[in-house]
């Protein structure tokens, strides 16, 4: 291995000029800040040569050079030095602070500005933040990082990605996902092919003077994401990451009940239920105990009927079997490894960035796994003064066995554990109860559903399914492919005026095949069933800008003129087949094909646009902004839209009278106001009315009408006004931002509902708005900085409020949801519950009295028929306040790092609990033991009804399952440790960090059983839980 | 500077001339999998593709429920609340249970949604045809009769659903009412109007339509004359029960014996070319199937992977003779008399997932005849038919000596016997007679309906009431 490395090295270096000089000597040295610290990674460049270097971790640099050359020492947020080599081979150098390190540079829309020129919101995430998690899906490290933005994580199914919504939720049918940009294109792929490592920065883009320019797009905010380049003048640096570790869901799974008691409470559901239809209390007792093996359908005891007319199991009867339902379907411990190389490095024109990433991990639920390569080369050569050419590459592949693990299929795993008894076996069992084992003395899955067998074979519920088998006898896997060409190139007319031409081509394919076994479960009886898709998009995406920067004096000018085209094309191909023989999995051994699909949805989109900015004495800064888009979305009358932004900014710490001010190092107010649009997330074609194909009758072609649609259908629009305040002290020690926003979104794409009875239950029209306003606050502070020991610590929160500013109609009912002007999309509109009445068991809802006129009075009465109740607003699903907080220690070369999010103020809605509260209204489903505190007689008071085997509305939506969902999480901590420069070069390496590190370790929360993490509208899904993982890194750099 | 103008110039001239493309552009791409509307009504071809998009949607999963999907999920439903048959504890146990009306409850939403999504789509067939200017007189005739046979089929279906029978009272409240495609909901109509149009739709069908059709799952002029002898049968016209009834059934063979193919009767019932009895029918095929949504098959089938889920009352098994065709049921468990699982048919063979669902049938014509003749006063004339239809059951069948309601007795339970878990026969009766349906035998639930019971309609769904503005929450007071 050693071998080839330094094998690979030599044909590197041999691509990479390096070539020594005579008479030279070696010149050592250490570069530190102005407070002493060492600083690495420090460019050391000899001038007007292409000979340089980088300091090490501990700020020393080796170089050889002649007498009377010049050293260069430049480094982001400092000054630069140079040292005229002498006679003395040592040369240390303090570097100064740059006037604060603001002139720090920030990938905006179509190119970079200087942080102190920015007129809008941008929270920038810059590799050390990225390092700090083990991210699957690189935009997670978003959140606690960056006040303003909802994320919700998305389960235990690695690869998959979270839900992310910047500064509110500004659309309700249209997609309200924000616009990711991968170096200057937009990215059509699936956003887990790209690893954390290969990341320079991802920026996030909050308000519409950083976004206006991506205009149609920009709406919901945009995450720019620039991978990493090499930088000119410096050796090639490799760096190996290995990180290992091991995961299990990050909070405890909600309770369920064991055998014994899970028959005698269903034996007096039946019992209840006897007696409200009329028999009397022993003949009820009775019937319950005769008829509760045959309802069950199963007999786990050695015993014919193991329940007494008393509702006790009946002495001497012993399970046969009690089946551990998540014990049998999750995971006790997942692995997870990801191992990465990095090579970068760059000659005096030409850098290179080239990366090769692995990882595999497992997730929540057996057999659910993601496993990926990913590849990139990035190059940038400055082929002439004037010209300079660029590609970059990216090329990943993934595999992800995703089972079943969400949502109301068969096989969803979380349902399974939720809903399945215990009572049910894992394998076959025989009448008597013996296990039934195959002819290799295997035992069988137990599918539910054997015929001709009259116990132990029919299960009431998931009939034909076993969801454990189900993980080993189906397959579920989603393949990858992911290609992207990103070529570039910059002509310089002048030192004022260039012009740039970005082509990006992107190819995604994804890959679904699932296979559903040939002997059991939902396929068997046509011998199994394949479907396979083929899904390819296709983007192709073309910019031009000639961009001009001037300064004349105090003024500086920058004008850009930019002009896009976007082309992309969905092209989608799937089969399907049924009859396969045993272990044939692949289309071609099926009997009959069954299914045949394909077509090509195609979108385009052009833009022209501008942007103005002025600057003066570095202080005062204007900026503008106009797009016009068409968009194929919409129909030729309606396609084009406008869109704009205006901004400014003025550093009021560079004002006279605050200049000598000893405790303010910094102050800058600024504010902008711009107009974007939203066509994403309504499908190709949303304006035609038109008969779909496909609804063939036999041979007979068929076709049949689509939804109702709106042939004038236009863009959405989101106003946004931010102001903000960015502002340091005491000489940096503290810093920070406050800024507020009102996001105003008018002519939403909404699918307005209309009535069933008119064929057609909704219209995507352009109806109504919403608002979103909110606080974002920030600071970070450097609490204590000495030679051996620095802390730091960053505190944000957001507090965002969504409110319903206008509807064509008085109220839609969305769900959980009643959406109505001056109300949150967010809040729900459910049944309250009112308890259980004492007298009688049952349980009861709220109900207004109305008067003569239908009129509520105001006065509430109860109700024990729901149908009657009346629903009422109670409670929201997104929080009051949302942010994180990390600290940052570090000692010697140790250091420990944490970081944490919270969330305060929502509500989630448990429909698993509410499940398993059901009382035993349908036979069979698994149960919590929380029903100890049941209704039982007259008089009991409790909030839980009493148990009835009959369709009841106990578990009805109402306030009953609605809780609160306070959260507090250690979304990641790490602790690392360096090895000592003199001892890490002593084996010819630069640096040797090994790391100890997890993700959601702890979890606080106020309601427990599911993760607090569900979703946005705050209902669950029988969602799989998220991870906590525990991993061991090492980072080393040759 | 200026060696780079040309190159300068040329990139904007580059850039300019997209620019004035970009309205050719973007009128480039083109809806895929779509036709418009021109297509579909401008040839005799694409209206019928059309009317085949329909009858394909019928029998489509339409929710995420297994009891809710395609017209066979209404008729198993009423199946399931009668004395007859007897449901487990899966699919359509809450039907079986009488409760499943409530308006957020699947059934409800289900019916409503799935009736008016099949009669918009008929409105824009009738509309679209009859604005036609391509389609020749005849043509128009034809196809306008099957969307007006359609559109009548669903409203009878949504009158059945939502209230109680005509005769109780014609002017009681029913579903609303559209004959085009509207974007604002339409307030309740009555019974008497709601019928009204079903027998206008009906009568322009059967004058439109003829004996040719693609194939058994479309209407021709029979099935909506069966359709047309069902409603007037709920009317209680029984001269013109009588006439359609008797039109219907001889369409497949002059006499009974000739409508009817006794052999056919344990065939699975699953295949509509075998039959000469089937008049109406969704097919399924292997590559467009509803799965496991193919009630009955999927439920009463106890030999093939399906459900398990429906079984037959004891009593109802000993009405049959040993040597009737139809007396299809065995033992599949081994358990006592007394338990409800103790019967089970094999009518329904679910073997495939190419099983084909029976609609309407000639046996039920005959039947309706027989009665509209004895209402009538034609009592000889009636028995006579009843007796030809038990003898091609069961050749060793003979003639009762029953007369007046005994007669008529006879009748509705031959009914039962020949079309048990077809469309809910039973249910169908006694909403119609105005009688109740009490469980006897071995059922597992015994839940009694009373005459004009409530629980043999629905609510109405509270998504129905909160979009539409011309409904408001009182309509479910006293449902």
């Amino acid at each position: 291995m050693k071998q080839k490395l330094s094998g690979i090295l030599t044909v590197l270096l041999l691509l990479v000029v390096q070539i020594g000089f005579a008479q030279q000597k070696m010149i050592t040295g250490t570069v530190v800040d102005s407070e002493g610290l060492p600083l690495p990674g420090v460019n050391v460049l000899i001038q007007n040569t292409n000979r340089g270097t980088q300091t090490d971790f501990e700020g020393n640099y080796s170089i050889q050079a002649s007498e009377g050359e010049r050293l260069v020492f430049s480094y982001v947020g400092f000054e630069t030095a140079s040292m005229v080599v002498g006679n003395i081979s040592r040369i240390n150098v303090t570097l100064a602070p740059d006037a604060a390190e603001l002139e720090e540079v920030v990938v905006v829309a179509y190119g970079t500005q200087s942080k102190r020129s920015l007129v809008g919101s941008v929270v920038s995430l810059g590799e050390e933040t990225l390092e700090q998690q083990q991210l699957t899906s690189v935009t997670s490290a978003i959140q606690g990082n960056v006040p303003g933005v909802a994320m919700v994580m998305s389960g235990g199914q690695p690869g998959e990605n979270p839900t992310i919504r910047i500064r509110g939720i500004g659309s309700i049918n249209a997609s309200s996902e924000p616009l990711i940009i991968v170096d200057g294109a937009p990215f059509n792929g699936n956003i887990n092919s790209i690893s954390a490592d290969q990341i320079e920065s991802m920026n996030v883009l909050k308000d519409a003077a950083s976004t206006a320019l991506y205009g149609s797009r920009g709406a919901n905010g945009v995450i720019v994401i620039t991978t990493k380049r090499g930088s000119l003048n410096t050796a090639p640096t490799i760096r190996l990451t290995a990180v290992g570790g091991f995961s299990t869901p990050a909070v405890e799974t909600h309770e369920v009940l064991g055998t014994n008691q899970y028959m005698q409470w269903a034996w007096e559901a039946r019992r209840n239920t006897n007696i409200a239809n009329g028999q009397n209390s022993a003949t009820a007792g009775q019937n319950a105990a005769t008829g509760l093996i045959p309802a069950l359908g199963y007999n786990p005891y050695d015993v014919a009927q193991p329940v007494d007319a008393e509702g006790n199991i009946v002495p001497g009867a012993n399970l046969l079997w009690e089946t551990d339902w998540e014990d049998e379907m999750l995971r006790d411990a997942a692995l997870r490894q990801e191992y990465g190389l990095n090579l970068s490095g760059g000659s005096e024109r030409t850098r290179y960035f080239l990366s090769a990433n692995y990882l595999e991990q497992e997730g929540t639920v057996k057999e659910s796994n993601f496993e990926r390569i990913t590849t990139r080369l990035n190059l940038e050569s400055e082929v002439k003064d004037w010209l300079k050419l660029g590609l970059n590459t990216s090329f990943s592949k993934s595999e992800q066995n995703y089972p079943a693990q969400s949502g109301t299929s068969y096989q969803s795993a979380i349902q399974w554990i939720y809903g399945v008894s215990s009572v049910y076996p894992l394998y076959r069992r025989g009448e008597d109860g013996s296990l039934i084992t195959d002819s290799a003395g295997d035992p069988i899955y137990d599918y539910g559903a054997t015929g001709g067998q009259t116990l132990n074979a029919v299960r009431p519920i998931f009939g034909n399914e076993n969801a454990v088998g189900s993980l080993y006898n189906y397959i579920n896997l989603n393949n990858r492919t992911n290609f992207n060409a990103n070529g570039f190139a910059t002509i310089t007319f002048t030192d004022y005026l260039s012009f740039t031409t970005n082509l990006s081509y992107e190819e995604y394919m994804f890959d679904g095949f699932v296979y559903a076994n040939n002997e059991v479960g939902y396929a068997s009886n046509v011998g199994g069933r394949i479907n396979q898709d083929r899904d390819i998009t296709r983007t192709l995406n073309f910019v031009n800008s000639l961009n001009f920067d001037k300064s004349f004096g105090d003024h500086t000018v920058a004008a850009d003129v930019i002009m896009e085209s976007m082309q992309s094309e969905f092209d989608v191909f799937g089969a399907a087949g049924e009859g396969f023989l045993p272990n044939v999995t692949n289309l071609s051994g099926r009997t009959s094909p069954t299914g045949a699909s394909g077509y090509i949805a195609e979108e385009r989109l052009v833009g022209y646009m501008g942007r103005l900015s002025y600057s003066f004495a570095d202080r005062y800064f204007v900026e503008g902004s106009y797009r016009r888009d068409g968009s194929t979305r919409f129909s030729s009358d309606t396609r084009w839209g406008d869109f704009f932004s205006v901004g400014a900014s003025w550093v009021i710490s560079d004002e006279i009278f605050l200049q000598d001010n000893e405790y303010l190092t910094y102050l800058k107010l600024k504010g902008s106001y711009g107009e974007l649009g939203n066509n994403r997330g309504i499908g190709y074609f949303p304006y035609v009315q038109a008969f779909n194909t496909g609804w063939n009758q036999g041979t007979n072609t068929g076709v049949l009408l689509g939804g109702v649609t709106d042939p004038n259908l236009t863009w959405e629009t989101s106003q946004i006004t931010n102001i903000g305040l960015d502002f340091a002290f005491l000489n940096n020690r503290i810093e920070g931002s406050v800024e507020w926003f009102d996001k105003e979104s008018v002519d939403l794409l909404y699918d307005q509902p209309l009535p069933m009875s008119t064929g057609n239950d909704a219209i995507t029209t352009n109806v109504g708005s919403i608002a979103n306003q909110g606080w974002e606050f920030m600071i970070r502070t450097r609490n204590i900085v000495s030679r051996d020991f620095t802390w730091t610590t960053m505190f944000n929160f957001d507090m965002v409020d969504n409110e319903i500013t206008e509807l064509t109609q008085e109220s839609f009912i969305s769900g959980t949801k009643r959406w109505e002007e001056g109300r949150s999309l967010y809040e729900f509109y459910i049944q309250e519950w009112a308890g259980v009445d004492p007298a009688d068991g049952r349980g009861m809802w709220y109900r207004d009295v109305l008067d003569a006129n239908g009129d509520p009075t105001g006065e509430r009465t109860i109700t024990k028929q729901y149908s009657q109740a009346t629903r009422y607003y109670v409670g929201e699903s997104l929080p009051d306040i949302n942010g994180g907080f990390s600290t940052d220690f570090r000692y010697k070369n140790f250091d420990l790092n944490a970081l944490f999010n919270f969330s305060f103020g929502a509500q989630v809605y448990d429909s698993s609990y509410a499940s398993l509260m059901s009382g035993f209204e349908t036979v069979g489903y698994q149960q919590s033991p929380d029903l100890a505190a049941r209704w039982q007689e007259p008089g009991d008071i409790t909030d839980v009804p009493l148990l009835l085997a009959s369709q009841n509305d106990h578990t009805s939506t109402s306030t009953r399952f609605l809780f609160d969902n306070d959260y507090v999480r250690l979304k990641a901590i790490t602790l690392g440790y360096n090895l000592p420069q003199n001892v890490v070069e002593s084996v010819g390496m630069d640096r040797f960090r090994v790391y100890l590190r997890g993700d959601n370790l702890w979890t606080w929360q106020s309601h427990s059983g599911i993760d607090p993490e569900q979703s946005l509208a705050g209902t669950t899904n029988n969602r799989s839980y998220i991870m906590k993982t525990v991993s061991l890194g090492l980072n080393i750099e040759l | 500077m200026k060696k780079y103008l040309n190159k300068f110039l040329f990139l904007l001239t580059t850039v300019l001339v997209l620019g004035g493309c970009s309205e050719d552009f973007l009128e480039d791409p083109q809806p895929a999998g779509v036709v418009s509307e021109d297509v579909v009504f401008n040839s005799r071809e694409g209206v019928e593709a059309y009317i085949s998009g329909i009858h394909r949607r019928a029998r489509g999963q339409f929710t995420s429920g297994h009891d809710a999907g395609g017209i066979n999920s209404v008729y198993f439903a009423r199946s399931a609340k009668g004395n007859d048959v007897i449901i487990g504890t899966s699919w359509f146990s809450f039907d079986y249970d009488q409760d499943n009306r409530e308006p957020t409850y699947r059934r409800t939403v289900f019916t409503w949604e799935f009736s008016y999504f099949m009669i918009n789509q008929a409105n824009t067939l009738i509309n679209g045809v009859e604005a036609s200017e391509a389609l020749s007189p005849e043509d128009k005739a034809d196809l306008k009769g099957q969307g007006l046979a359609l559109r009548a089929f669903y409203y009878f279906q949504l009158a059945q659903e939502f209230q109680l029978t005509y005769t109780n009272d014609p002017s009681a409240p029913a579903p609303p009412i559209y004959l085009e495609l509207s974007l604002e909901g339409h307030p309740m109509s009555t019974l008497e109007e709601m019928y009204s149009l079903i027998v206008s739709d009906l009568t322009e069908a059967i004058d439109g339509l003829d004996a040719s059709r693609l194939d058994k799952s479309y209407i021709n002029k029979s099935v909506a004359q069966g359709i047309l002898a069902r409603v007037y049968q709920v009317m209680e016209n029984w001269q013109g029960a009588e006439e359609m009834a008797h039109a219907a059934w001889t369409a497949y063979g002059s006499t009974v014996e000739a409508a009817l193919a006794p052999e056919t009767y344990d065939n699975g019932f699953n295949e509509m070319n075998e039959s000469p009895e089937w008049m109406w029918a969704m097919p399924q095929y292997e590559d467009q199937t509803m799965y496991y949504f193919s009630a009955p098959h999927a439920q009463a089938d106890h030999s093939n992977t399906s459900y398990y889920n429906a079984y037959v009352n004891d009593e109802f098994v000993n009405r049959f003779s040993d040597t009737d065709v139809r007396k299809l049921f065995y033992h599949a468990y081994n358990v006592g008399p007394t338990d409800y699982r103790y019967w089970v048919t094999s009518k329904f063979i679910f073997d495939n997932f190419g099983t084909d669902v029976p609609l309407m049938r000639t046996a039920e014509m005959i039947l309706i005849e027989a009665e509209a003749l004895y209402h009538q006063g034609q009592v000889e004339e009636a028995h006579e038919l009843l007796y030809q239809l038990q003898v091609n059951r069961d050749p060793q069948a003979v003639k009762s000596a029953n007369t007046g309601s005994a007669l008529f007795e006879e009748i509705l339970v031959e009914r039962r016997k020949e079309l048990y878990m077809e469309f809910g026969v039973e249910w169908f009766d006694a909403r119609r007679l105005e009688r109740g349906i009490t469980r006897t035998g071995n059922h597992r639930i015994f839940k009694n309906l009373e005459p004009n019971d409530r629980r043999f309609f629905l609510k109405i769904p509270q998504a129905e009431i909160d979009a539409n503005d011309a409904i408001d929450d009182s309509v479910n007071a006293n449902r």
